[in-house]
Order: C-alpha cells, then structure tokens, then sequence
C-alpha cells in the first residue's frame, strides 16, 4: 500500500485537521486515504489505496503547511491541471529574507494581490519559502515574476512583464478556444504530428544530407 | 491477478519537453522510450500535458505488448540549480499510465537535490534581458 510521509510546521498541525477535524475527514471523505497526524512533532502519514492520489494528497498537506488556506488548497484535488510550487528563500540570511518577503507582499500586500490578479495563481508568502498554487503557464509567469522579485527588480518592471504575459496568454487561451470547436482537426491543431508531417520531415533531412 | 510483471518509468519532465523511458527493474534493460519531440509538431508543444498524455499512451501499449502489467514511477524534474518542479508533462502522463490499465504500485521524487552545489548562474542583479 503506497505511503508518504511528511512533516509541517507545528502551528499549520491545526490548519490541516481542521475544526473537529473537518478538513482531515473532508480529504479522506474524498479520496480513500488516510492521514495520521502527529501532533507533537508535525509529523504526517499519508496512507492510500492506490498511488495517485497519495501523490495529490501529499501536495494538498505540502500546500497546507506552506500557508494556504484549506479552501485553496483543497482546489488541487478537484482540478488536476492546477500545480503545487515552492520557491525556497533558504539561502537568504535572515535581514535579507525579510526585506525579500517584504518586497514579494509590499505595502499592505499590494505587491502579492497584483501578482494573484494578474497571474491568476494563488500566492502564499511563508516562512522561509513563496509557495505558488496555479495552472501550468500562471505558476510559470508567477515564479518568473517572483524570482525577478528576488534577484533585485524594481516594482514597476515586474508589474509590466505580468501585463505583457497576461496579454500573452489571454490571446493563447483564445486561440484554444478555436481548436476545442474544431472536432475534425482538433489532433493536428493541438499539436499532434501527422502523417503528412513525418513524411516532410524526412525530406526535409534528406535534403539537408 | 495473474503474474505480476514489473517495469520502472522513469519520467523527465521540464518545461521544454517530457520524455519516459521504461525499464526492468535493475534499471539496465530499456523496454520502450520516448519523448515529447516524437509526437509534437510544434517545438513549443514538446512539454504540453496533453502530448504528455499521448506518449505515455503509446508507450503503454509497447509494455502491454511485453506482458508488463504493474510500473513503478520514477519523476523527476531539471534538479540541481534548475527548477525543481516538475514540468506540466508528467502529471499527465501518470494519469495517462493509470488510464491505460497499468497497476502503478509507488510515484516516487527523483529528482536531483544538491547537498549544496554549484551555483546558480544570474549573479546578484539577476539575469539581464
């Protein structure tokens, strides 16, 4: 039977079980695991019958001890394009560390809310790390944007490039919409080399020869 | 269930592409293999969860044709001072190794993590575009 094992910060122990338990049993309720936790130590035992979800479990309790609200981090077992990523500040001495987390949330969280509304994905400044929740291209965008932050950009340079990306990606999920209704060639437009295409590429080589 | 017979996959998966290969469980004898590149048209769609999706669903059906029947998933990620998660790639394509009727007995992380390595290339005023 597929196992992993945790740990989270002692004060997230609470978050994770929830009032009499509601968030533990919701989990359970939801995906034929079990979760024992530890509540000394913060330690947790993810047991499941089969190893997918052990997987998605452990990146909700991961989410969950890395500051989000169940609400969000529950998302992640509804959905299974959202992603789960952590950006670690380990590396930052401990003056640094807070005028990084500073410059990641800025002046009464404007920093952080802008990065969510802009993005799209959600963000938890916690501890020594930033913790993202999003679809692929959000968390890509929000982990550039973050990493900028870090590396020392100024404010108003981080806020253009998400604009620039936004723009970028409202006009890629349009164009998804296309391919959607598409039935006929919805393999070819999503990508998919056809027949035709493996043919050209080896003329293509062959010429090169 | 009848014998069973156990394969490794083992899932690199980045931003730029996804690619599986599957061995016996020494890990030296390569049963089937692939990546993004073989099935995309596009450069860009190399990593795509949905190419991810077909890919592991050919390979599939190489392993069923070899009698495999349960796999262990090795992931991993760029690691070192890369990213260290996973590209959107393998998520699908685990499901993708589910659906297709493969017993999936352990996901497991391999992704590589430096005991303190080599540095991250950027310097301190970050990478200059």
């Amino acid at each position: 039977m597929p196992t992993q094992h945790l740990k989270i910060p002692l004060e997230r122990v609470g978050v994770l079980i929830g009032r009499e338990g509601s968030v533990k049993s919701y989990i359970e309720s939801k995906t034929s695991c079990r979760i024992h936790v530890n509540s000394d130590e913060g330690e947790v035992f993810v047991e499941c019958d089969d190893a997918l979800s052990v997987f998605r479990v452990a990146e909700v309790v991961k989410a969950i001890g890395r500051g989000f609200s169940p609400e969000k981090a529950l998302k992640l077992l509804d959905d299974d394009e959202l992603i789960f990523d952590v950006i670690s500040l380990s590396n930052l001495s401990e003056r640094a560390l807070k005028r990084i987390k500073g410059r990641i949330i800025g002046k009464n969280g404007k920093t952080r809310r802008l990065i969510e509304e802009l993005t799209g994905a959600y963000v938890s400044v916690y501890g020594k790390t930033v913790s993202l929740i999003g679809y692929i291209n959000q968390v890509r965008i929000a982990r550039e944007a973050i990493e900028m932050l870090i590396n020392g950009v100024q404010h108003g340079t981080v806020y253009s490039f998400m604009e620039r990306k936004r723009k970028e990606m409202e006009w890629e999920a349009l164009q998804g919409i296309i391919i959607e209704r598409g039935g006929e060639n919805a393999e070819e437009e999503r990508g998919v080399k056809t027949e035709a295409d493996e043919t050209e590429e080896k003329n293509t080589e062959e010429k090169q020869r | 269930m009848a014998e069973e017979r156990k394969a490794i996959a083992h899932i690199f998966s980045t931003f730029n592409n996804t690619i599986i290969t599957v061995t016996d469980i020494t890990g030296a004898e390569t049963l089937a293999k692939g990546s993004g590149g073989m099935i995309a048209k596009a450069d860009r769609d190399e990593s795509s969860p949905y190419i991810a999706m077909k890919l592991a669903m050919q390979i599939a059906d190489k392993l069923k044709e070899q009698g495999i029947n349960t796999i262990l998933i090795k992931v991993r990620a760029w690691g070192g001072h890369k990213s260290r998660s996973t590209g959107p790639g393998a998520q699908a394509a685990i499901r993708a190794f589910a659906r297709a009727g493969l017993r999936i007995e352990r996901i497991e992380d391999n992704t590589p993590v430096p005991h303190d390595g080599t540095k991250r290339p950027g310097g301190r005023r970050g990478r200059r575009v």
